[in-house]
């Protein structure tokens, strides 16, 4: 009586032992199949219009880089060993996203007026926590356009915004703005002088719709300062003539272009003819009416 | 009276284990499909996504008000399918001397326009002008011609020539004739002679996605004609066509011939500089097809004629999809 | 001497004997299985062809082609040898007519077998761009064939209406029909006049569309940048390579009509004689443009044109090109100037050995061509450099030539091959021995 109640006991827990275990395990392999998240951040700024940072998170599956999609990512000012979140996103299908800066003041920097953010990832069922910090000193660009001698320059002045001095060998990129990627003007190095300027003649001949053009003086992703651009408008562009025979008559064209000669004597032929084949067809019905 | 006792007692506990058993089983059956549950609810819903407006202004919305769409059908197009973009004129330059025929603009057209027959619309020859001189590799896309022979000879109005340059194929128009294939002199064009099956071998997914002459292959339709369409699908959203990201030598340089500005991913260059530092011509100029690709003669080479042989398959410009 | 009774018993249409009933169920089947196999390329997609990309187009259009030169006889025959005052082609017209019907029509039904899209057919009308040349076309085929169809019908009016009368009491049924399709014929003045002068505007209308339909067709090639095909020679090569293709089937067709239908004392060797020397004329048209067309540019040897003419004269279309020169054009030409080899029987041997020569001829126009463009053949199957109709190709273009011939078995059958009324005027017979003014 006694032993087949032990059996049932031992069958228990030996089954509770099996359940429990296959449990660790499944804890176990969630564990070890999560995958790294790399965060990439990039401060932006864009004078006189908005500054952000461009988020990007991308994983390493299956030794592919895959971008990762909706995932949301909580940003921070990390100040004075503390943290204040000041938002979150969730990054796109293509694995990116922009959190925009609406007003720096919000945040607070150090005291080296270096503002510090750090972009946490908490992480989730397929993926591990991440966290990415990034600083940077605010910089504003100011550019001008100017005429000299008939050839037009650009000059811009870049200034460290907190302390309003010039920053000095830096270089600057010059681009005038293009369908794909922007077209470099000048050098390849534009390096601030003691003033923190620097000008750059404009080569002639750059067309643009309706003549104007315009032109991006970009801080590109420095250490301290991150990515300032400025954009400035310029007519001094060629105007683009629309060389196309889009609204011509061309043998090339769709039906309702037809050239006036193909169009005018095709017409005149198929009426002609066609028009004594019903004559004919006419005349069959004239000999079947006729009579003697 | 005693023994009764003791079995109901016996039975009641044996009943209790059983439904602890089954209770502890479905318990953690019903807990794994919950945190399923819930992770896939978790992926969508909270938080604010950052979008930018079709005006360019940035706004904040609900995660959980926005679909994400995997293929977009008709975007807020600002121009007739058949006219092209504005102020545009789409050329391409292909540098001769710096291809070593490895084939990854090929295999990226191919995939992305989901090309299931024998034959890729970029094609990369091997070329001898004469025995005494050198071999070359050249890239071939659909030229894109200002004066296109295909176009003139198409009776249904169903390839057409836009005001971007481009020369599209409206596939639901096509009548099969192959007129323009006998019409191009560059042989660039493709027929579709069977059922393409791209939704079977490549798993081509068209829900949501509606056809249309600015994505070529998406879907290619039996009896209907295929080529490059230098993707303006791509164009659309401020990217390069796929040949020219998936280059890995920089071989081709795309970009407006109004802006006279070509890229090619990594350098920007002015169109006419380049035209006429390198020496830049068009295949079959005399003809007069007025086409929109122009090469760089293969000079300089960076790289040896001979590095690309061990890719060439005279017999095949399409891979095909293991079959599983 | 004849009187106008016999003339309507030879000349009326007969039952069907067996032999003609085993012939028509022949082309039945073979058209069925074309049917079959064209259904099947519906289905499938034209992959049962073996064109590809480089070899677009096949026998499909080189058929139509033939076609399409066949029914200039047409124009020949009736038109010019009218215009020429040729009057012994009386006897020869109605059946030149009967070939022209056939061939137009079957050129229009197999051009639509090339079409992969059949189902956007109407796109033709609707879409229509005036700029090319196959809008030329689409206009060009049905004006010729509504042409071609009232140049038959004309002057059919009055012989229907001898065949009328002479079939009520043999075969009342059919009596009706032709009395429906004599239009109320008497033979009065009115309706003669209307008659004769219908006839002469198509005549002279024919002869122009009879040209363009050829040009046309030769500028579905010429309007490219082929080699082989890019040629100021098209137009030209074509309107005589018709001619020689028309004239050839008309020979064919005669002689076996005249022989089973025994027609000899209409159709005599004389005729024969005539076309014999017709023909001759042709081929050696024809043999004058060839030559331009393929010695010439062997002249300055430009690249292109050399492998062209390369591929024709000693490489892969050799035997084929010789073939189809030699013994589709010369040979005839050397046979037919000897007044031996203008006898029925050679002259018959002659004519299916034109009209098959032509039929290869048009292949060698549009295959090799398309076998060597300018940019080199590669990245494709190697099965792609070259090109043979496939068996779906064979079955359906052998079923399209089966319904041409039973187009016209059908209206030799029901029509009178020689035209009655026409014959009678020419020998002076009346409808009546005695002179009678009422209606027999």
């Amino acid at each position: 009586m006694k032993n087949p109640q032990k059996f049932r006991y031992i069958f228990l827990a030996l089954i509770s032992v099996f359940l429990l275990s296959t449990n660790f395990q499944n804890l176990h392999a969630q564990n070890a199949k999560k995958n790294k998240v790399r965060l990439k951040a990039n401060y932006i700024k864009i004078m006189d219009s908005l500054s952000y940072i461009e988020l990007t998170a991308v994983s390493k599956i299956k030794k592919q880089n895959t971008k990762v999609s909706n995932i949301e990512l909580n940003i921070y000012n990390e100040f004075d060993d503390d943290k204040i979140k000041i938002g979150n996103v969730i990054t796109n299908m293509k694995g990116e996203s922009k959190f925009i800066i609406k007003n720096l003041n919000t945040i607070k920097p150090d005291s080296t007026s270096t503002y510090n953010i750090l972009i946490s990832f908490k992480g989730n069922d397929s993926f591990k926590k991440s966290n990415k910090r990034i600083s940077f000193k605010d910089a504003n660009i100011e550019a001008n356009l100017i005429k000299k001698d008939s050839t037009n320059y650009i000059t811009a002045t870049l200034i460290n915004a907190s302390t309003n001095s010039p920053i000095t060998d830096e270089s600057l990129d010059i681009q005038v703005q293009r369908l794909f990627r922007p077209l470099r003007i000048g050098e390849e190095f534009n390096n601030t002088n003691e003033n923190g300027t620097i000008i750059v003649p404009i080569e002639k001949g750059i067309p643009g719709v309706n003549g104007i053009l315009t032109f991006e003086v970009v801080l590109n992703d420095s250490d301290d300062y991150g990515t300032v651009k400025t954009l400035i408008e310029a007519p001094i562009g060629v105007p683009i003539v629309d060389e196309s025979t889009f609204n011509q008559r061309t043998l090339w064209s769709p039906r309702n272009k037809t050239p006036l000669f193909l169009l005018i004597f095709a017409n005149l032929i198929i009426l002609g003819i066609w028009g004594i084949i019903v004559y004919l067809i006419l005349n069959l019905l004239k000999i079947s009416k006729s009579k003697t | 009276m005693g023994e009764n006792k003791k079995n109901s007692r016996r039975k009641f506990l044996d009943n209790g284990l059983k439904l602890g058993l089954i209770t502890a089983i479905g318990g953690i059956g019903l807990s794994k499909l919950a945190s399923k549950l819930n992770a896939k609810t978790n992926s969508g819903a909270t938080g604010k996504m950052e979008l930018m407006t079709t005006d360019g202004e940035l706004i904040q919305v609900d995660a959980s008000e926005v679909m994400e769409v995997e293929h977009a059908s008709n975007h807020d197009k600002k121009y007739n399918v058949r006219e092209g973009m504005p102020n545009r004129k789409f050329v391409m330059v292909i540098d001769l001397a710096k291809c070593k025929n490895a084939l990854k603009c090929q295999n990226a057209c191919n995939k992305h326009h989901y090309i299931t027959g024998d034959n890729a619309w970029m094609k990369v020859y091997k070329m001898q002008e004469n025995n005494d001189s050198a071999p070359y590799w050249m890239p071939t896309t659909c030229m894109h011609c200002d004066k296109p022979a295909c176009v003139t000879v198409c009776p249904v109005d169903a390839t057409f020539k836009r005001k971007d340059g481009l020369v599209l194929i409206d596939n639901e128009r096509c009548i099969g004739c192959r007129f323009c294939m006998a019409a191009c002199p560059y042989s660039t064009r493709v027929f579709n002679w069977g059922e393409p099956g791209q939704e079977i071998t490549l798993n081509m997914d068209m829900t949501d996605h509606t056809p249309s002459p600015e994505h070529g292959g998406m879907p290619s339709l039996k009896g209907t004609v295929d080529k490059c369409d230098f993707c303006p699908h791509q164009v659309q959203n401020n990217e390069l066509p796929h040949c020219v990201t998936a280059c890995p030598n920089g071989v081709f340089y795309f970009g407006d011939k109004y802006e006279d500005t070509v890229t090619n991913g990594d350098e920007s260059v002015r169109l006419s500089q380049l035209l006429e530092d390198k020496a830049g011509y068009r295949l079959m100029e005399s003809l007069g097809t007025e086409p929109s690709v122009y090469y760089l003669p293969p000079t300089d080479r960076l790289v040896d004629f001979e590095d690309g042989l061990e890719f060439y398959k005279e017999f095949e410009s399409v891979e095909k999809p293991e079959k599983s | 001497m004849k009187n106008f009774k016999t003339l309507v018993k030879d000349l009326a249409p007969k039952k069907f004997g067996k032999l003609d009933i085993i012939w028509t169920c022949f082309l039945i089947l073979i058209i069925f299985i074309g049917i079959a196999a064209y259904i099947d390329q519906l289905i499938k997609g034209q992959e049962v062809t073996n064109m590809r990309d480089y070899a677009l187009w096949g026998i499909y259009i080189s058929n139509f082609v033939f076609f399409v030169a066949t029914s200039f006889v047409g124009s020949v025959t009736v038109a010019i040898l009218r215009l020429t005052n040729n009057e012994w082609r009386t006897p020869l017209v109605r059946i030149a007519e009967i070939i022209s019907v056939a061939a137009i029509v079957m050129a229009g039904i197999t051009i639509m077998i090339d079409m992969a899209r059949p189902d956007r057919l109407l796109n033709l009308f609707i879409h229509a761009r005036l700029q090319s040349p196959i809008t030329w076309d689409v206009f060009i085929i049905p004006t010729y064939m509504v042409i071609s169809l009232l140049l038959l019908y004309f002057p059919l009016i009055p012989d229907f209406a001898i065949l009328k009368k002479y079939f009520k009491k043999k075969d009342p049924k059919l009596s009706k029909w032709y009395g429906k399709l004599s239009l109320n014929w008497t033979g009065s003045v009115a309706q003669k006049a209307i008659q004769t002068k219908s006839i002469r505007i198509i005549a002279i209308m024919i002869i122009p569309i009879g040209l363009l339909l050829q040009t046309i067709d030769a500028w579905l090639f010429s309007t490219t940048y082929r080699i082989g095909w890019d040629s100021t020679n098209f137009a030209p090569y074509f309107i005589s390579g018709a001619l020689v293709a028309g004239i050839g089937a008309l020979i064919s067709v005669i002689y076996v009509v005249r022989k089973y239908k025994k027609l000899e004392d209409y159709i005599t060797d004389f005729h024969f004689d005539k076309l014999g020397k017709l023909l001759v004329l042709a081929c050696l048209t024809y043999l004058y443009f060839n030559v331009n067309e393929y010695l010439i540019p062997a002249f300055t040897s430009k690249k292109g044109e050399s492998i062209h003419l390369d591929t024709l004269f000693t490489g892969a279309y050799a035997p084929l090109f010789w073939s189809v020169t030699i013994v589709g054009l010369i040979l005839p030409i050397i046979v037919l100037l000897f007044k031996k080899g203008r006898k029925p029987l050679p002259m018959f041997i002659v004519g299916l050995v034109v009209v098959v020569g032509s039929w290869w001829k048009r292949f060698v126009i549009v295959t090799p061509t398309l076998l060597h463009p300018f940019l080199p053949i590669q990245g494709v199957p190697e099965s792609w450099h070259h090109y043979f109709p496939s068996l779906h190709e064979w079955l359906i273009t052998v079923a399209t030539l089966a319904m041409a011939l039973l187009i016209i078995t059908l209206l030799v059958r029901y029509l009178p091959v020689i035209p009655i009324q026409r014959t009678a005027d020419e020998l002076g017979l009346m409808e009546n021995d005695k002179i009678k003014n009422t209606e027999s």
